[in-house]
């Protein structure tokens, strides 16, 4: 009675069809990023070492390690970090716990959809313009830092106002029937429970600023620095600028150093993202619903 | 809260390590032509040893960068492949600053091409025929030559990014003065790119400073006119004047130098500076003997 018709067969392996061709799709999509990583790791592993990692480039850059470049990337991601949270964090609690629904509402909305979507070189000149010129602080650390905290802020600003939004609603009434103002509701029941994904969007920040090279190349990175930076207001290498210099501006440079300082700056952001994803897994693990 | 004790403690760290570093010393910004910007690097870091309490800091980009920069203000020493243009020095005095222009050593501008190319000489005439707007070579054939791998025959012309030193003294030298380039070159964002590039093109011509060789290209052998024979790029021929296109680098001050920057500045034009000059690849000001 239930025998499979002609059309039932038909039905079945067009099915199975698409379906190894969407998975298939989806493989092709993790090739590069093995490939990316094999070479990498191939090629750059041997020049790998603990000296590497903390000794100044030596012979005209040909030789010796990275560590001005590294610690110039920590610190740049360090303050574009201390600037865009907090403002970020407060920008999305605005919008999304007081806001009315208004035009200007949709205007700041549309700003930073807008400011999500500029290209980071604009980003860059709006940089020397701004922070390097008009507010006079230079070639720096600071300029370069702020440059990065306005060009990643749109991600911090969506990411927390989204996770803000996923805080069931029912959860801010019950607080307000019993008696606690908007601040209070805001700060012991909303931020808590919303604090999961707004890491998620840190650590998708954290990721761009760590590998961007044009926003910091005119505003705060050098070609060659003889000193560790010891103030926002001074240059620095950085690891991303440091690449590009390796790779396309020193002659004679071996062929497996490039790799070595790109597999640094690859290990250094998914570092950076398994430390924040455990912090997340950890908080959710606290959450109640 | 312990997200706040996290943050708290990694923000004192960042101030620890950052306060234990701190020594008095003196900053030289030092910007410009990506020509000088390896000597340049060399330079800074050789320095460290002879002179500790100074700091160089050195960023390239480019001779326009460097002069913009001196123009500005915002740099001490502005590194350039090309001369100040007058426009440009008046410029800088009207800002208050005044460029003041330090030889510091000669690169012998070589031709590259790609090593199976059969061309031993080229004549300053050709190069201008190649890289002249309409000029008349457009193809290997129209130079008498058959370059193997390269079957379309067509020369494929690679310059330099227009705010180059590099792009302005191969014009002058070249093309003349009222000389345009011809449209459609690849322009290179750097000397290195366009020996990267043509060692790879086998029907590509190039030009970049002498220091960028590698085992992988040939240099052309230049000669001024079809009568006079042609001359090896090499810092001896740089040095001594007779590669036709050798250009003096410059580094401009704001004002003549003093203090620290003189003391920079001196230590360049010794025979310690001027060695790491030559072992770069480019001619020195004069005669040195190096260890």
């Amino acid at each position: 009675m239930f025998e499979a018709t002609a059309l039932n067969r038909r039905n079945d392996r067009t099915q199975a069809l698409f379906r190894m061709l969407f998975l298939l799709m989806t493989l092709v999509l993790i090739v590069p990023v093995l490939i990316i990583l094999t070479t990498l790791i191939v090629k750059g592993g041997p020049v790998l070492s603990v000296d590497f990692l903390f000794t100044s480039p030596t012979d005209g850059m040909t030789a010796g390690g990275i560590f001005p470049a590294l610690f110039g990337t920590i610190w740049l991601v360090a303050v574009a970090l201390l600037v865009s949270v907090p403002l970020g964090v407060a920008a999305a609690i605005y919008l999304s716990e007081y806001a009315p629904d208004n035009w200007m509402t949709r205007v700041i909305n549309l700003a930073i959809i807008n400011l999500a979507g500029v290209p980071s070189i604009v980003h860059a000149l709006f940089g020397v313009g701004a922070f390097v010129i008009f507010f006079g602080f230079g070639t720096s650390i600071l300029s370069a830092s702020l440059t990065l905290a306005i060009m990643t802020l749109p991600v911090v600003i969506v990411a927390s106002r989204e996770s803000l939004q996923a805080v069931p609603h029912a959860f801010r009434e019950a607080c307000w029937n019993m008696g606690a103002t908007r601040w209070q509701t805001i700060r012991k029941v909303v931020l808590p429970n919303a604090v999961s994904g707004i890491l998620t969007g840190v650590i998708l920040e954290v990721s761009r600023t760590t590998g961007e090279t044009a926003p910091i190349m005119f505003t705060g990175a050098a070609f060659f620095l003889p000193f560790l930076p010891q103030s926002v207001f001074d240059q620095t290498m950085a690891l991303s600028l440091h690449l590009f210099v390796v790779s396309t501006q020193v002659p004679g440079v071996p062929e497996a150093l490039p790799y070595g300082v790109a597999l640094v700056l690859i290990a250094m952001v998914l570092l950076m993202n398994s430390v924040s994803i455990a912090f997340r897994m950890y908080l959710r693990g606290k959450k109640k619903w | 809260m312990q997200f706040k004790r996290l943050a708290v403690t990694a923000i004192s760290t960042a101030m620890l390590v950052s306060a234990s570093g701190i020594q008095a010393r003196n900053l030289i910004q030092n910007k410009g032509s990506d020509t000088l910007v390896n000597v340049a690097q060399a330079w800074a870091e050789a320095y460290q040893s002879v002179n500790p309490d100074v700091a160089v800091a050195v960023s390239g980009g480019g001779s326009g960068t460097g002069i913009a920069a001196m123009i500005n203000g915002t740099v001490d020493i502005a590194n350039a492949s090309r001369k100040m243009k007058d426009k440009e020095v008046k410029m800088a005095d009207e800002q208050g600053h005044h460029p003041v222009e330090h030889t510091v050593g000669f690169d012998a501008l070589a031709v590259y091409l790609h090593q199976d190319n059969p061309a031993t000489q080229l004549t300053i005439e050709q190069l201008k025929q190649i890289y002249i707007r309409d000029g008349k070579a457009t193809k290997w054939s129209d130079l008498g030559l058959k370059v193997p791998g390269c079957s379309s025959d067509e020369i494929v012309v690679v310059s330099r990014q227009n705010n180059s030193g590099t792009y302005a003294y191969f014009k002058k030298a070249v093309l003349g003065k009222s000389g345009k380039y011809r449209s459609g070159t690849l322009d290179m964002h750097g000397s290195k790119d366009v020996v990267d590039l043509v060692e790879k093109t086998p029907c590509a011509i190039g030009y970049s400073g002498l220091a960028y060789a590698t085992d992988h290209v040939k240099l052309a052998c230049v000669a001024t006119d079809d009568k006079s024979s042609c001359v090896n790029p090499s810092v001896a021929s740089a040095s001594d004047g007779s590669y036709p296109i050798a250009r003096p680098l410059f580094m401009y001050t704001n004002g003549e130098p003093k203090g620290d920057i003189k003391g920079y500045m001196d230590w360049i034009l010794s025979d310690e500076g001027q060695c790491i000059i030559l072992k770069k690849g480019y001619a020195p000001v004069r005669a040195v003997q190096c260890p």
